[in-house]
Order: structure tokens, then sequence, then C-alpha cells
């Protein structure tokens, strides 16, 4: 494929929907706006210390390795907000792309370009699982110092002072575990993408309904009809299974005991990575269903004859 | 050079019973301007539509030796078309417009576009939806001038806009970017609008083609007599494929290449003699051919001037 050709289909998209390129600038802004304004110390990271922090972190002080683990932890967390906020707008843009175009009648200027459907789908694909989560991925990276910056001046000479130590080399790998996460990811959400082209492609009118609605539709008559809810769960495990992968809530077992939390702190690094989704053939399923649902949509645009 | 559209027995069929294309069967030849005419919901956009490879088909058709249903993508390097007034989309920035053409199309010279544009009002950083209809058109005109294609296909492309721009928008297709090697299609029921540029006509009715022929083989073809009340039955008995009254005086349009017709010569001695102009010809063909003239209301008023 023309790389030329692509770059500008992709400029094309963040032309026709800036949000975008914004809300992962705004979602970040925030961030760093919560972490300067916000009375607690910590301000963006959620340990449940049961007000051991005294003993805790003298702990962490000596032990090196926990300490980055945590730094990692934290700044990883940063993201979570960032994703969240470019999932709905991915989502909303996914359902808009391919109904807009032919709502305004202007799919018969973009197909008097000699650009094929197969161009134009792919290019709408690339915009919600690469183009926007790299962006956000970017973005986060600077907001992550940002916060770093300021919440290391508030605890300076606090118990907390540990946290306020910057690991260049935990900050490297965080950022590039941080980049496999986002290739995981759009291998995970390719089918949910494709299915919200899929109907945007094929909706008359309102794809919002049409998405929505056969789901809900489905749940609802499993559970009444067989008192089961496998299509429910299905549902949410391709929803929420890449985040429940991602769990970064350091939250030990009730003693707290300075163990305990150390444990936890190694327990949450050790989520930082999604790489092990690869394994799952949830993953793969999912990949060869968005393949599928691919061609049908680029068929779908191909002889569309509405407009 | 073989031809730029060659089509052969092409049908299209809506639903179950509406045929929307009933065999059509025509050549288009490189160089020419060939106006597509019908009356609304005779198959024009639909035939449009096929050669432009955005609709399914039966039958055999050609454009530019390539069938628009499976190689699609390679002939719209040379195919151009501007289909209806205002597709460009709202939010589109006049300077983004012109970056996304060059960025897809190899033959598209941007140079080219920035000169037509700066002859216009259009500002760079305007958006689509700024702009008044008839700039969206001076717009989407300076970037399909700019593309080097073989074959530009344009559909109503007038339609709704003020006289002067839609003067503009002829005058500069035909000045600027017509070069007798390139091949304009354009369907419109303004007929007159165009009558003076095409050297071909088509006219479709009921997806067939009712009429195929060269601006230039129409006088050999077809004569138009006006004559006065008192020579009314005798032009009749010459079987006229078109009779109208205008002011107390009688017009007869004659098929003059059938056999059994009379010559030009036979007709001047009931009166004036000339050749048809295309919007007098469109009235008449598209009236189903019948001498009554003044049925159909659509085109009755076209047909009045």
């Amino acid at each position: 494929m023309n790389l030329k050709v692509m770059k500008t289909l992709l400029w094309r998209e963040t032309w026709e929907h800036r949000g975008l390129i914004w809300a992962p600038l705004i979602t970040a802004a925030v961030i760093v706006l919560t972490a300067l304004l916000s009375t607690k110390l910590t301000g963006s990271i959620r340990i449940n210390l049961d007000g051991k922090e005294q003993e805790i972190f003298a702990t962490l002080s000596t032990n090196l390795s926990h300490q980055q683990q945590l730094f990692a932890v934290w700044l990883g967390a940063l993201v979570i907000p960032q994703m969240i906020v470019a999932m709905i707008v991915v989502a909303f843009y996914a359902l808009d792309s391919l109904y807009n175009e032919r709502k305004d009648r202007s799919i018969l200027f973009w197909k008097s370009m000699p650009v094929s459907d197969a161009q134009t789908v792919g290019s709408k694909l690339a915009t919600a699982l690469l183009l926007v989560p790299l962006w956000v991925w970017l973005v986060s990276m600077i907001a992550s110092l940002a916060v770093f910056a300021i919440v290391s001046l508030k605890l300076g000479g606090t118990p907390l002072a540990p946290l306020a130590t910057f690991y260049p080399g935990a900050w490297v790998i965080l950022q590039l575990t941080m980049l496999q996460n986002v290739l995981v990811a759009a291998l995970w959400y390719a089918p949910v993408v494709v299915y919200l082209l899929l109907m945007s492609v094929y909706a008359k009118r309102n794809p919002f309904l049409w998405a929505v609605l056969p789901p809900v539709l489905l749940v609802i008559f499993e559970e009444v009809a067989f008192n089961t809810n496998m299509i429910a769960g299905f549902i949410s495990n391709r929803m929420f299974g890449f985040f429940r992968e991602l769990d970064l809530n350091i939250s030990p077992a009730d003693d707290s005991t300075s163990a305990s939390v150390m444990h936890e702190i190694s327990r949450s690094y050790e989520q930082l990575g999604t790489l092990d989704m690869l394994a799952t053939t949830d993953l793969w399923f999912g990949v060869v269903s968005a393949v599928i649902g691919f061609f049908i949509v680029v068929r779908l645009r191909r002889w569309r004859d509405d407009a | 050079m073989g031809a730029v559209i060659h089509a052969h027995d092409v049908r299209k069929r809506y639903g179950r019973s509406t045929l929307a294309l009933d065999g059509l069967n025509f050549d288009v030849a490189a160089g020419r301007i060939v106006g597509l005419m019908g009356p609304n919901g005779a198959g024009k956009t639909t035939a449009l539509k096929a050669i432009l490879g955005l609709t399914p088909f039966e039958g055999d058709l050609q454009v530019l030796g390539r069938d628009p249903r499976t190689e699609r993508d390679s002939l719209m390097q040379d195919v151009c078309f501007i289909a209806d007034v205002a597709v460009l989309p709202k939010w589109l920035r006049v300077d983004h417009a012109l970056d996304y053409v060059a960025g897809v199309h190899p033959k598209f010279d941007r140079q080219r576009a920035d000169e037509v544009l700066s002859r216009t009002d259009i500002k760079r950083k305007s958006k689509v939806g700024e702009l008044s209809k008839g700039m969206i058109t001076q717009l989407h005109l300076a970037l399909i001038m700019a593309i080097d294609a073989k074959l530009l296909v344009l559909d109503e492309p007038t339609l709704g806009l003020d006289l002067l721009y839609r003067r503009d928008f002829y005058e500069s297709l035909l000045n600027d970017y017509f070069d007798h090697e390139r091949t304009i299609l354009v369907t419109t029921h303004q007929v007159e609008e165009v009558e003076n540029l095409l050297t071909d006509v088509l006219f479709i009715s009921h997806g067939k083609i009712m009429l195929d022929s060269t601006v230039d083989a129409l006088p050999s073809r077809f004569s138009q007599l006006v004559t006065s009340s008192d020579h009314v039955a005798e032009a009749r008995a010459l079987r006229p494929v078109y009779e109208r009254e205008v002011f107390g005086r009688y017009a007869f349009i004659f098929d003059i290449s059938k056999g059994g017709a009379p010559t030009a010569d036979e007709l001047a001695a009931w009166g004036d003699v000339r050749t048809p102009s295309i919007s007098d010809l469109f009235v008449a063909l598209m009236n189903g051919g019948n001498s009554t003239g003044m049925n159909s209301a659509g085109v009755s008023a076209e047909g009045a001037r």
C-alpha cells in the first residue's frame, strides 16, 4: 500500500474528527491539573496503607527494586484514565466514520478519488486502533513526567519521599511496556472497532442504536429464555478483559504488613505488561473475527448505493 | 484508440419490478463532449453510477477498456466525476481539500488548482460549510480541473446554482479544461444550458437510449417546420414526430432520415424550415414521439420558449 496515500488518509481522519486529537490532550491536562491541586500528597496513586506509611516507606527506601517497581506502577496507572477517555472517543468515531459520509453524501467525493474501499476502511481502522492509541501513549508520557515533577516537589521531607526519586531506566522500560500494551490492545479491541464500523457502514440512520440494541436484546433474550448470561459474559470479557489484565491497584491483604505491600507492588508490576494475552485463544479468535468483519465492511462500502 | 465508453446491453434492476436500465447500447469516442439527457427517473444517474462502478449491473460495460465493477480502483486514476452539487463535506477546509487530493491522486497538479482557485474569492482557511453553493462548485471544479483525467463525468453539476455561476462553470470547463483529447460526459435536464458545447447527444428514457447522434449529424436527421394554421393538415400528412402550437403558429419536427419522409426542400413549401435545437428535439422525443405536444407538464414548459 502506498505510504503517501495512507498518510493522507490518516490526516483526513484527524481533520474530520478533531476530538481524536483534542480529547487525549484535555484528559492529560486534567490529570496534571488534578495532581497540581490535590491536597493529598500522592494525588495520583491509590495505595491502601492503613496509616502505616512510616513503616512501609522505611522498608521501601532500603529496597531499590521494589521502589522502582512502585515508581513504574504509579506512572503506568496514570495512563488508564486517558485510555478510557480515548476508547469512548474512538467508539463514537468508529460509529460515525462510515455513516456521516453517506449522510452528507460526501462519499461521492471520496469515491471520485483513486482510493480503494479497502484503503479507506483500513485508514479508519488504523486511526482507531493505532493512530489514536499511539497519540495517547505519547501524550501520557509527557503527562506522567509532569505529574511526577509536581508530586515529587510536594513529597520532599515527608514519609513518602522515596516516591520522589526518578529512575530513568525504569521509566524507559515502562514506556516500552506501554507501547507493547498499545499493540496488544489494538489486537484485543480490533473486533470491537470492526463491529462498530460494520454498524456504521450498514445503518440507514442512527448507527448508535444499531450498535447498542442488538447486543442488549440478545442479552435480555438469553436471560429470559435460558436464564443464563453467556452473551453478557462474552461481551463484558471483550470490553473489560484488557483492563482486568492491566490491574494496577495496590490493595494488599488486610494486614498491610510491609511484606504484603511489597508483594502487592511486585504483583502490580507484573500486571503492567499484557503480553500474556497474546497466548490466549480469545485474543486470536477476536483477530480472526476482525479480519472477516473487515472484508464485509469493505464490501458493503463498495456496493452501498444510497447516497 | 478504442471507445472511451462501450456499453452493450447494460441492464440494472432496482428491487423486483423497477428496470432502471433496460439494455443500454452506446459508444463514446475520445475527445467528445457528450450530453446524456433524459427526464427525471429516465436512468441518467443510474447509467453514470454504472459507468463509475458505484452500482452493480448486468451486461457488458467497458470504460477506458476496464470493467468498472472489477477494476474500479485503477479506473479512478483516469476518471473524475462531479456527482451532483455540494458533496464536499462541510468540515473540510479548502487547503486540506488541496492537500488531500494532492496526497491521493497521482495525476493532480496542485499548482494548477492553486491557480484556478486564486481567480476566485475562496479563502484557503475557509471550511466548505462557510462557502456559498456557487463557491463550493468552483472549489470542486478547481480540484477536478487540476487532475489529468481521460474521462470527466458530470452529473447535474450546476443544479441549484445561479445563472452567473452556471455560465462560469461551463466556460471554464470548455476554455481551461477541454482539450479535444479528454472526454466529458454530462447529464443535465437544463438542456439549453449545454446545447452549445456538446458534440454528441444521448437521449435516454425509461432506461433505453432514444437518440444517439453527433450534433453535426442532427441537421441531416431532423427538420423543424414552422408554419401557419393554413398548412397544418398538409404538414400532419407528412407524419411529423412532434407538433406544437405557439401563439397561433405551428411547429412540426420531422425525422427526415426515415424512408418516405419529406426532404427539407419539400418542407420549405409549407413554411420556414430549420434544424431544431437540442432542447426542441429533447421535448419532441421525450414526449414519446406522439404529436400532441402539450401533454407532459414537466417538459412542455421547457419546450414553449
